[in-house]
């Protein structure tokens, strides 16, 4: 009983002192990617600076009071929204129906499986010069389909104006990345005991009503992760949006991420982009508190 | 109330045959109880009634009516399974009332046949909660209360008590029983607990290798096994079965002969290989001309389960009262209550070949 008394405080002493060992270079990778950025973003927002030779002078909150008073902020946030809102219920219902076809039969899953997961291995680059291609006004395929299905009677310009940009580029989104939100269902929808639809069966519920009293209440918790992920994720696309349209035309489809590209390397500068994505991030934040509000609980 | 029949049921997954030549009669308000080891088909046979399961071949009815093709949901059936299998995100009132919600009954009524369902199961101060924070007994009556709410012809439970403690497990049958004696539905039980099966049911079927055995009363397969398989699964500890040849009126067996009163058995039996079937509380230690070594006793209070050893190594148990005085290592004389010998033909189904009447029930105190 002694001994156990003196060696217990000794040995948890030296796992704690393990546990800060292994630890550490977490700690320090994390601080030199993200603390040291963030802490240089919101350095930089209270200069005027020229991106090329990166001199500038101190301005205060003058970059702020532009973020606040000017219209570019408040435009890409909006665009943000839409396409962040658009992209991402594209992706739930896609991802969601077809998570729920592949479950139907298992051979046909294995090999759907990795058909559907394509998309979302595909680089962005080539995955938009493809979309690209298929979207251009003069020899498109999607144009050339639509004319020769009597659905359209002149070719349309895709990316080039509006709202078919912000259409596209959500359609393109969606396709994109509904794949995650397949594999994330279909994991969950394994996993429901076959037991629950038996039952629902014998209590005389249809396939319908099996479909929202077992199946969706089950995939609920599933959900709100992946829609919050997703969320986040989409919130901040750049790539796929810059590499499709630019963020045209004009800025009908410039994000916050592409307007903060834009103002830094653009028009030079680095202190008003650095603002724009101070703010980009406390929107983000939002997301941030309410995921980590919904994942919390259920641990 | 009602009759269910299954006449010559088949079922087949692939090529694999898991039920053949299944012919059950189930009376209007009996309990019977589908008992037999693991994998031998009484959860598909349950299934089946279910509508979960179609048979490959062969009729079920319920009621007199065939129902091969319909729906689990217009059986007028309800099933308790082994997991349960509760509605995990309702409430317990909202998991008792949903197959009275799916058949549109209005809510004022199902709230009134909730409350009577959680009266009888006494469940009403769980209401409220989530299965989740549910006990597995109390789990196990909200699964009662979902089958019974809505007053199906028939009841189908599928070893509904095997993830209880043995506590829970043995009230947990008093309970069933005397809701059965409740409500007088008809109720098929599966099981591979033969207590469970002997406590509880009017007659029960005896499943192996997915044919059925013996489909008879508790005592009809204890006293009466129609076969070796039968003999062996009913009674813990189960029968002995010495193997020897039949001659005239002598079995032998381990060098020695026993006699046999010819007139329990068939008359027809030629010489040759039978089994020799004798309960162990049939087998007299110190009484008999078999000789035997006592190899192992287990004394479990009120008996003691005693292991010996014939000449040519064949064991067999005995049970005697826990007050004698029994040495391992010792040697003795054995022999069997003559009106306690059952015959079987060999093999792992070998029939019964006991004269049908002779039933093999001898007043305790003569034991
Ligand atoms: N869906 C199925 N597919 C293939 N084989 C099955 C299926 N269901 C049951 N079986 C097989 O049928 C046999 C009987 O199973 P079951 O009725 O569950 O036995 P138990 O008597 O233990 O309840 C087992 O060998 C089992 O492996
Ligand atoms: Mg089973």
């Amino acid at each position: 009983m002694i001994a156990t008394q003196t060696i217990t405080p000794r040995l948890e002493r030296s796992y704690a002192r393990l546990g800060v060992l292994l630890i550490a270079p977490t700690i320090l990778v994390f601080s030199l990617v993200i603390v040291y950025p963030l802490l240089a973003a919101i350095y930089l927002s209270v200069f005027s600076i020229y991106t090329p030779t990166l001199e500038g002078n101190f301005v205060g909150a003058a970059n702020y009071v532009k973020l606040l008073t000017g219209k570019a902020f408040w435009n890409s946030l909006g665009v943000t929204l839409i396409w962040t809102v658009g992209t991402l219920t594209l992706q739930i219902v896609f991802g969601v129906g077809m998570a729920l076809l592949l479950h139907q039969n298992i051979w046909f899953r294995s090999l759907a499986r990795s058909l559907v997961l394509f998309p979302y291995f595909l680089s962005t680059v080539v995955a938009v010069l493809v979309w690209r291609w298929l979207f251009n006004d003069l020899y498109g395929a999607m144009n050339h389909g639509l004319m020769q299905l009597g659905i359209l009677d002149l070719p349309l310009d895709w990316l080039g104006s509006m709202p078919n940009a912000m259409i596209g580029v959500i359609l393109v989104g969606a396709w994109k990345y509904f794949p995650f939100v397949v594999i994330a269902v279909l994991a969950r929808l394994q996993t429901i005991p076959e037991h629950l639809y038996e039952a629902a069966k014998i209590d005389g519920a249809g396939p319908i009503a099996r479909f929202w009293d077992v199946t969706l209440p089950q995939l609920r918790n599933v959900l709100v992760v992946i829609v919050l992920l997703r969320a986040i994720w989409d919130f901040k696309e750049f790539d796929l949006i810059y590499l499709l349209t630019g963020g045209g035309p004009v800025t009908s489809t410039q994000t916050l991420s592409l307007l903060v590209y834009q103002e830094a390397f653009g028009l030079n500068q680095m202190g008003q982009a650095a603002a724009y994505s101070v703010g980009m991030m406390l929107v983000m934040l939002v997301f941030m508190v309410v995921y980590i509000r919904k994942t919390g609980k259920e641990g | 109330m009602a009759d269910v029949t299954l006449t010559n049921v088949r079922k087949q997954f692939g090529t694999f045959v898991a039920l053949e030549n299944l012919d059950i009669e189930i009376k209007s308000g009996e309990f019977v109880a589908l008992l037999g080891p693991s994998g031998c088909g009484k959860s598909t046979t349950l299934r089946m009634l279910a509508g979960l399961e179609f048979p490959t071949s062969g009729d079920i009815s319920i009621d007199g009516r065939v129902v091969n093709d319909v729906a689990p949901g217009k059986r007028d059936i309800a099933m308790v399974f082994q997991s349960y299998a509760l509605y995990p995100h309702m409430s317990v009132a909202e998991n008792i009332a949903y197959p009275l919600k799916k058949r549109g009954v209005s809510a004022a009524d199902r709230k009134v046949a909730v409350q009577k369902a959680a009266e009888l199961l006494q469940l009403e101060p769980l209401l409220d909660r989530k299965p989740k924070q549910l006990s597995g007994g109390q789990q196990q009556r909200v699964a009662l209360g979902r089958a019974l709410v809505r007053e199906p012809k028939v009841f189908l439970l599928d070893e509904p008590l095997s993830n209880l403690d043995a506590k829970l497990r043995s009230y947990m049958r008093a309970e069933l029983i005397e809701l059965h004696r409740r409500l007088g539905k008809t109720m098929i039980y599966v099981t591979h607990d033969q207590l469970e099966a002997m406590t509880m049911a009017n007659r029960i079927a005896v499943m192996h290798g997915g044919k059925l055995q013996q489909f008879d009363t508790p005592d009809a397969v204890y006293n009466r096994p129609a076969n070796r398989f039968v003999a062996s699964f009913i009674g813990t500890p189960s029968m002995n079965q010495l193997e020897g040849q039949l001659d005239g009126a002598l079995f032998h067996v381990a060098g020695h002969s026993i006699p046999l009163d010819r007139t329990r058995f068939a008359d027809d039996l030629g010489t040759g290989d039978y089994a020799l079937g004798v309960r162990p509380e049939f087998v007299a230690i110190g009484d008999g001309e078999l000789p035997a070594k006592i190899r192992l006793v287990e004394n479990t209070g009120h008996e003691q389960i005693v292991t010996l050893e014939l000449t040519d190594g064949t064991r067999l148990l005995a049970r005697t009262d826990a007050a004698r005085r029994l040495d391992v290592g010792q040697n003795v004389q054995i022999g069997f209550h003559p009106d306690a010998i059952h015959l079987f033909a060999p093999g792992e189904e070998g029939p019964r070949l006991n004269k049908n009447d002779a039933a093999s029930v001898i007043p305790m105190r003569s034991r």
